[in-house]
């Protein structure tokens, strides 16, 4: 019935072909700085790989999923064709030229500057055209989703909005917003010094703007793991949704807290006040409450199904999950990798613990962890969902995707706790080479191999999960299987009436920007109006 | 749920949600703005409002006696600006030619020195601006140098920067990533804060206001590196160069002077 089936598999596609090219050079990079390879001679080279490798699993890849996984809910869980499949097209196309132009110029060495951009430093203006295009693609997006969502309800009045449909606007309008700052920093600070039209930058303002963007987006590359939280893995394990209601709140609690507290990035920034800093720490605290309530109210989902199968006792209920069942597998991999993560946040989140981690590879190990962990072994389930249905190719083989999550998983740990251990003893993140023949290095030489050795447990996962796709997507059965219907989770209490406050997104965006012109609002408009606060550019890849 | 509408201040999920909001702001606020500086004596010296524009990050005046902070009569006053940077129209070039016959003795006809003054040819137009400028103010030594810079005109030492950047870099030590070149040439030594001479001076990247070393005499170079680390030299903004010297042993900047020189390759490429 998908009849955007094409549309979301080309967004797969890509998000994946780069994730797959992106992962080698991830593994490239550390494997460069490990003991078990000399010293790479020219660092630039490394710094190359960081801002391809950022750029793709950080703008492209989950863009591209946020967005052909939108566009599958819109049809599934509205049932109804999605409106504006055109200008859906468009949007890919914009994304896949965006994509194709900011990594040429990297390659070529013209963009050094990694994905975060950090002015002064000033890349080839064409690496931000190209993030630019994919921002301004992933809008076209945002708009479809609003469009759709107003559509269905002027033809549903007073019906609720399917969780999936939800969530899945949440996470568009969250992107919506959240992407002003870093697309405001590129337009109005970083192009203009790129194209030559300006020799000095506003670096700090340049960051503040950035970290407008910074910390929400890795919330909208977490909402797709969450809708299928909430949507689809009660249904995949044969459980029910504990509370549909908790599911809403916790999306509109993202929307609120999750954009105006990015100054946390900021805490060693001189240019931003103490005060702002401690707020803005105050309320990152605030998004764990989500967080929590999700974690309740999955656990209270899958125990339903457990006590369903004879599970017993205050625990022992555990035993009687459907552990056979890779979704099953993937939920707990990801909820034990979220808590580990999520743990870790703190320390980074609170103004002065972040003191003794601050730009050490714990941070590395941090966003690993929680991104390329728990949310990205998510991706991979959505994916492995929605396969049978997109391609029509039948059921896919439990036993390799089984596998794959378990390598992803071991490999993922060995990768990011070695990183959290070399963190705390202080080594740098972002650094080419370290010199692990001085007696204060010598020490840490191995947590380095080991995190090497993790990757390559990363890289085999993900060439086996691609592996799976590809099977499966041009076998000879592709078409010929028509797979059952569709469908998201049910809750216990279906029917249930949805406040209004809850089945739209008015008061939730009135208070999200709200509180970002309370936390932004005068941080940005003194920087901006302060004298002397320009620094000179310094162009990468020029003399 | 249709009878109490979204806007409405009755309606049990907006009013509490806003109110809770309220409250989580002007506690936070509270905290951060007024609590938590009140008990630091940098913060709150001058008063509640001063400290709550210092934890909102407007800057303050360190020093309230309103005398301007001294730098010190070594270090450099120039302000490198990327302007600086730009290649001289021709005229400049031409005005810049005539002007330089008078540096001929040492700096060479065409820039290259054959005593153990250093080459200017193909210098970066910013770096003969700044030194030219601290020679004039005093911040950089030299008897000669002071005396023949104290004539020129802002116009005068812009066509000369113009003239010596148009003229061929000596390219007789080309850095490349070879293993061949000391490894402080390369890679810096990081575990003693040692950049690598190719971060900065050129060929593989330039950062503003450093010279280009190809070629240079060594005699020159080691001088130079020396008066860094006892800091007779101290006309390198922030320090940037006296603290790479400082960690350097004598063989160290002897090597480097030494690849810098080109040594045995000299006068083979222009």
């Amino acid at each position: 019935m998908l009849r955007a089936s094409r549309l979301v598999l080309a967004h797969f596609w890509v998000a994946f072909i780069a994730f797959l090219g992106a992962i080698f050079l991830g593994e490239w990079q550390m494997f460069i700085r490990s003991p078990l390879s000399t010293w790479i001679n020219n660092p630039e080279h490394y710094y190359r790989s960081v801002t391809a490798h950022g750029t793709v699993m950080g703008y492209v890849m989950p863009t591209l999923i946020a967005m052909g996984f939108g566009y599958a809910i819109t049809e599934l869980a509205l049932k109804r064709p999605l409106i504006g499949l055109r200008w859906a097209w468009s949007g890919f196309w914009l994304v896949l030229a965006g994509t194709a132009m900011a990594a040429t110029t990297v390659a070529l060495g013209k963009a050094s500057v990694l994905y975060t951009f950090y002015p002064p430093m000033i890349a080839s203006p064409f690496y931000y055209l190209g993030v630019v295009l994919v921002v301004v693609g992933s809008w076209v997006w945002v708009a479809l989703m609003a469009i759709n969502l107003l559509a269905w309800k002027r033809d549903n009045p007073g019906a609720p909005v399917p969780l999936a449909m939800y969530g899945n606007c949440a996470g568009a309008f969250l992107w919506a917003w959240t992407s002003i700052g870093a697309a405001v920093e590129i337009l109005v600070l970083i192009l203009p010094a790129s194209l030559g039209w300006a020799d000095t930058i506003n670096a700090g303002l340049a960051r503040v703007l950035f970290s407008w963007t910074l910390h929400a987006i890795v919330y909208f590359w977490l909402m797709p793991c969450y809708i299928a939280f909430y949507a689809i893995v009660p249904r995949a394990i044969g459980s029910r949704l504990y509370s549909d209601t908790m599911g809403r709140v916790a999306f509109a609690l993202f929307l609120v807290f999750s954009m105006p507290i990015g100054i946390h990035h900021l805490f060693a920034d001189p240019e931003v006040g103490a005060g702002f800093k401690f707020v803005h720490a105050a309320m990152t605290a605030m998004v764990s409450l989500p967080t929590l309530l999700t974690v309740f109210t999955i656990v209270a989902s899958v125990e339903i199904v457990a006590r369903l199968r004879g599970g017993k006792g205050l625990f022992g209920w555990v035993k009687a999950l459907p552990w056979s069942n890779p979704m099953m597998l993937a939920l707990v991999l990801s909820f034990v990798m979220l808590g580990l993560g999520g743990a870790g946040g703190l320390i980074n989140m609170s103004y002065q613990m972040n003191e003794t981690v601050h730009n050490t590879q714990w941070v590395t190990g941090h966003f690993h962890l929680i991104f390329g962990g728990a949310i990205v072994i998510m991706y991979f389930m959505i994916a492995y969902d929605l396969w049978p249905t997109l391609t029509r190719s039948g059921p896919l083989p439990t036993g390799q995707i089984k596998a794959q999550l378990w390598l992803w998983f071991i490999g993922m740990l060995v990768l990011t706790l070695p990183w959290h251990l070399v963190g705390l003893m202080g080594m740098p993140r972002r650094m080419a080479y370290y010199d692990y023949s001085d007696p204060a290095l010598a020490g840490q030489a191995w947590t380095v191999t080991a995190s090497t050795l993790g990757g390559l447990l990363v890289v085999a996962s993900a060439l086996l999960f691609v592996w799976v796709l590809a099977r499966a997507g041009l076998s000879r059965n592709r078409g010929a299987v028509i797979p059952p219907p569709y469908t998201f989770s049910r809750t216990v209490h279906e029917g249930a009436q949805v406040p209004v406050a809850l089945n739209g997104f008015g008061l939730w965006i009135a208070m999200m920007v709200a509180l970002t012109v309370v936390n932004y609002g005068y941080p940005i408009a003194q920087l901006a109006s302060l004298k002397q606060a320009s620094v000179p550019i310094i162009p990468i890849g020029g003399r | 749920m249709a009878d109490v509408p979204l806007w409405s201040w009755r309606n049990p999920w907006l009013r509490p949600s806003v109110v809770s909001l309220l409250i989580l702001v002007v506690v936070t606020m509270g905290v951060g703005f007024v609590w938590l500086p009140a008990e630091s004596h940098d913060f709150a010296g001058n008063g509640l409002w001063a400290s709550i524009c210092r934890a909102a990050g407007v800057p303050m005046a360190w020093d309230t006696a309103g005398s301007p902070v001294r730098t010190g009569s070594g270090t450099t006053t120039v302000v490198l600006e990327r302007s600086m940077s730009a290649p001289g129209k021709s005229d400049a070039v031409g005005r810049g030619a005539t002007l330089a016959l008078n540096c001929t003795t040492c700096h060479g006809a065409r820039g290259m020195s054959v005593s153990d003054a250093p080459n200017l040819a193909g210098q970066y137009p910013e770096v003969i601006i700044k030194q030219l400028r601290d020679f004039q103010g005093g911040q950089r030594a030299s008897s000669i140098m002071q005396a023949l810079a104290k004539g020129l005109s802002d116009a005068n030492i812009t066509d000369l920067a113009a003239y010596y950047a148009y003229l061929p870099k000596a390219r007789n030590a080309p850095t490349t990533y070879a293993d061949a070149l000391p490894a402080l040439v390369r890679v810096g030594a990081p575990m003693r804060n040692i950049a690598p001479c190719i971060a900065c001076h050129g060929s593989i990247d330039q950062k503003l206001g450093a010279p280009w070393l190809e070629g240079m005499p060594k005699a020159y170079l080691v001088v130079q590196l020396t008066s860094f680390q006892s800091g007779a030299r101290r006309n390198d903004s922030h320090a940037q160069m006296r603290n790479m010297a400082r960690a350097m042993s004598a063989a160290e900047i002897s090597g480097v002077a030494d690849f810098y020189a080109g040594r045995g390759l000299q006068g083979a490429t222009r």
